[in-house]
């Protein structure tokens, strides 16, 4: 049960969001694939867009079949409502811009994915919001970042690509006393395995285009409202609880409470930035969806098979998973994350740079590729692909080594998956034996 | 907007104009654990086609302060309050459950101030097993998941929304798990006078009820309505929350009661 209904998990994935539609009992969600929606009368349209009814105007902002995936994700992860957007860095900039102004500031987790890094330093510094960026777990860095301008505390409850498990209680615990909202990165975990709403996070953002979807053939985003958030009692958000000029002076806090957020950034960001969720890719998502709890119990057992296995092989320097136990941010994850702490896992081979290379490139099943969450097999190397615009001080704090090889684990058979790398291996060990002989 | 009443900070809600008395007024009164939140939709439209609205949270509820009214019959008595105190003649009053019967009591004790009367997902009493007030002594919010459960017709359950997007049990489960439902509880349990509050009243009278109302049976909304000589209506597929699991069927209840009275 989540916070938002009755149904258990594996039920809400399947169901939560849409009833059979009466005109054709429709059993499948159907795709809305339309612009907009006729009005029943200038009454009608006049009460629809001055929020007297609930319904769809257009589809920028809303959209029958993603309302369906929107209900069913918030239904996912325990929250009072969820809006979808076209990418996953879209929900990120999204909820930025609608909690955030100019002169304002953020504080960051420091292992986070490359592009959202980038958005928080350079994209968002255009628009004179700061960001200071810290080791997340660190109670006293936490508080001493914090500023009078800020407005939220970010961090992924897995980082990219370091995989450190984010403290959320106690991350949620220090921001919310003072004053501030917890935005959480939930894409490697998905509400399968962690609900950050349960730990006390007041915001989940997911790019739906990895696990959540499974199949890689849609780019989506969301953003899941806690409601649990006072936001008139922090006193640092005068967007959420003063007169909003655009809407006849509304006070979002003041008329819809637990859901303040969300409403506004339907009705303000959603409005203005118009990063909407196509109707056909919410449902090929809403496709991935429904068997989410099942693919993520394969990438789970896979990951925990693939680290052990990698911990036998020699030319494997080192692993990094964060249900391990050398993993910083193991005794978190044990906390947060009972049935696994997710499929990614890092490593690096004999040979450094060369030797990670001579890996992928030898790769026959596991495809090299910029996604993670498919239910194949995808690596890649961060160092020179994602997290390429790092400066090497900050590659250091975001945990990328140069030698560093990220796997997603995909739910294909085991063994195949062992084999493949194998080959990976070798590949290394020969690039590692080529570089020596070259230095005799 | 806020006011003062017995020396308290009170919250309403005025659905997004400022409150005019001189207006017809609509007063929204919420049930056990809400506030004015539940009547969102709906207070917008009344608002913005030419009525005064209020909806306010009774003492101790969300955005106001105060102790927590122990008695339907000080309810009545607050609103004679809250009405006097904002210049307000006469209404329509509007109550959702718990709502309805301090609509019930005002009536009672001051006709005078009633245009007319309306129950949403209601009766004449509303028993509440012990069990329930048990609960609420331990916590409102365990108490919450237990009305929210009964509360919500399958629908909701089903993660349908009016509004797009939103889980209207997350959001009842917010607004309630912080508010004094066992006063509400005790309140409508000990609460018996209904039925001669009913006899006694003689104004324009309408009951909206719910199909799969499970908390005030449809068969006791009806029952109430017959002793009120009142017309009902009754929206299929619903549960106990209409306002809030059906809120453009009972706006458009709303709009053809109140425009004609």
């Amino acid at each position: 049960m989540s916070r938002s209904s009755y149904l258990k998990p594996d039920t809400i994935a399947l169901h939560s969001g849409y009833t059979p539609e009466s005109d054709h009992g429709s059993r499948a969600v159907p795709i809305y694939q339309t612009t907009s929606y006729v009005f029943e009368s200038v009454s009608d349209a006049s009460s629809l867009f001055n929020v007297e009814q609930g319904g769809h105007i257009y589809s920028r902002i809303t959209n029958p079949t993603v309302a369906v995936l929107e209900q069913r994700i918030a239904a996912l992860e325990g929250g009072v409502g969820a809006i979808c957007t076209a990418s996953g860095m879209s929900a990120l900039f999204t909820t930025f811009i609608t909690l955030c102004s100019a002169g304002d500031h953020i504080v960051s987790s420091a292992q986070i994915y490359g592009s959202t890094a980038t958005l928080l330093r350079h994209t968002l510094k255009r628009l004179n919001i700061d960001c200071s960026f810290i080791p997340i777990n660190d109670e006293h860095a936490l508080r001493e970042a914090i500023q009078p301008n800020t407005k939220l505390v970010f961090c992924e409850s897995i980082g990219n690509p370091g995989l450190e498990v984010a403290d959320l209680p106690q991350i949620s615990r220090v921001a919310n006393q003072m004053g501030l909202p917890v935005v959480v990165d939930a894409t490697f975990a998905t509400p399968s395995l962690c609900r950050p709403i349960d730990h006390g996070a007041n915001v989940v953002v997911h790019s739906v285009t990895k696990w959540m979807g499974g199949h890689g053939v849609a780019v989506g985003g969301a953003i899941v409202d806690g409601g649990q958030f006072d936001w008139a009692a922090s006193g640092r958000f005068p967007e959420l609880t003063e007169p909003y000029a655009p809407f006849h002076g509304i006070r979002f806090w003041e008329e819809y409470g637990p859901s303040a957020l969300a409403m506004k950034i339907r009705a303000e960001s959603m409005r203005d930035i118009g990063a909407a969720l196509s109707p056909h890719s919410a449902f090929l998502i809403l496709q991935g969806i429904e068997t989410l709890s099942l693919r993520m119990k394969q990438h789970v057992n896979n990951a925990k098979q693939v680290t052990e296995w990698l911990q036998t092989q020699e030319d494997a320097l080192w692993v990094n998973h964060p249900d391990m136990e050398s993993n910083p941010s193991h005794q978190i994850a044990a906390k947060l994350f009972p049935n696994g702490a997710g499929s990614m896992v890092c490593f690096g081979v004999v040979g450094g740079r060369a030797g990670g290379a001579a890996f992928i490139d030898a790769l026959q099943l596991a495809s090299n590729l910029a996604n993670v969450g498919d239910s194949r097999t995808v690596v890649l190397h961060p160092g020179t692909t994602t997290h390429s615009r790092l400066t090497p001080k900050d590659m250091i704090a975001a945990g990328i080594s140069e030698d560093l090889i990220r796997v997603s684990v995909g739910i294909e058979d085991i063994s195949d998956i062992k084999a493949d790398f194998t080959r990976g291996l070798r590949a290394a060990k020969r690039a590692a034996e080529s570089q020596i002989k070259e230095a005799q | 907007m806020e006011c003062t009443i017995r020396g308290a900070k009170t919250y309403a809600a005025t659905g997004g104009k400022d409150f005019n008395s001189q207006l017809d007024t609509v007063v929204f009164l919420h049930g056990t654990g809400l506030d004015h939140r539940c009547w969102a939709l709906q207070t917008r439209w009344f608002a913005y086609n030419g009525y005064s609205v209020l909806a306010p949270d009774f003492p101790g509820h969300s955005l106001s302060e105060g102790n927590p009214l122990t008695t339907i019959e000080d309810m009545g008595n607050w609103l004679i309050d809250l009405l006097n105190t904002m210049g307000v003649k006469r209404a329509h009053i509007v109550g959702h459950s718990q709502g309805f019967l301090s609509a019930l009591e005002l009536t009672r004790q001051a006709p005078e101030l009633v245009a007319s009367l309306i129950g949403i997902g209601t009766a004449a009493a509303i028993p509440v097993n012990p069990a329930l007030i048990e609960a609420a002594q331990r916590s409102s919010a365990e108490a919450a998941n237990m009305l929210l459960q009964w509360g919500f017709g399958q629908k909701t359950h089903m993660g349908i929304s009016a509004v797009p997007g939103m889980q209207p049990l997350a959001i009842g489960r917010q607004i309630m798990s912080d508010n004094p439902i066992e006063a509400d509880l005790r309140a409508c349990a000990a609460y018996t006078d209904g039925e001669q509050a009913a006899s006694e009243i003689n104004v324009p009278t309408h009951l909206i009820l719910a199909g799969q109302d499970k908390l005030t049976p449809l068969r006791a909304g009806l029952a109430v309505a017959r002793q009120l000589n009142a017309d009902h209506s009754i929206i299929e597929g619903y549960g106990h929350m209409l306002p809030i699991e059906a809120p453009k069927q009972c706006l458009q209840q709303l709009r053809n009661i109140i425009t004609k009275t």
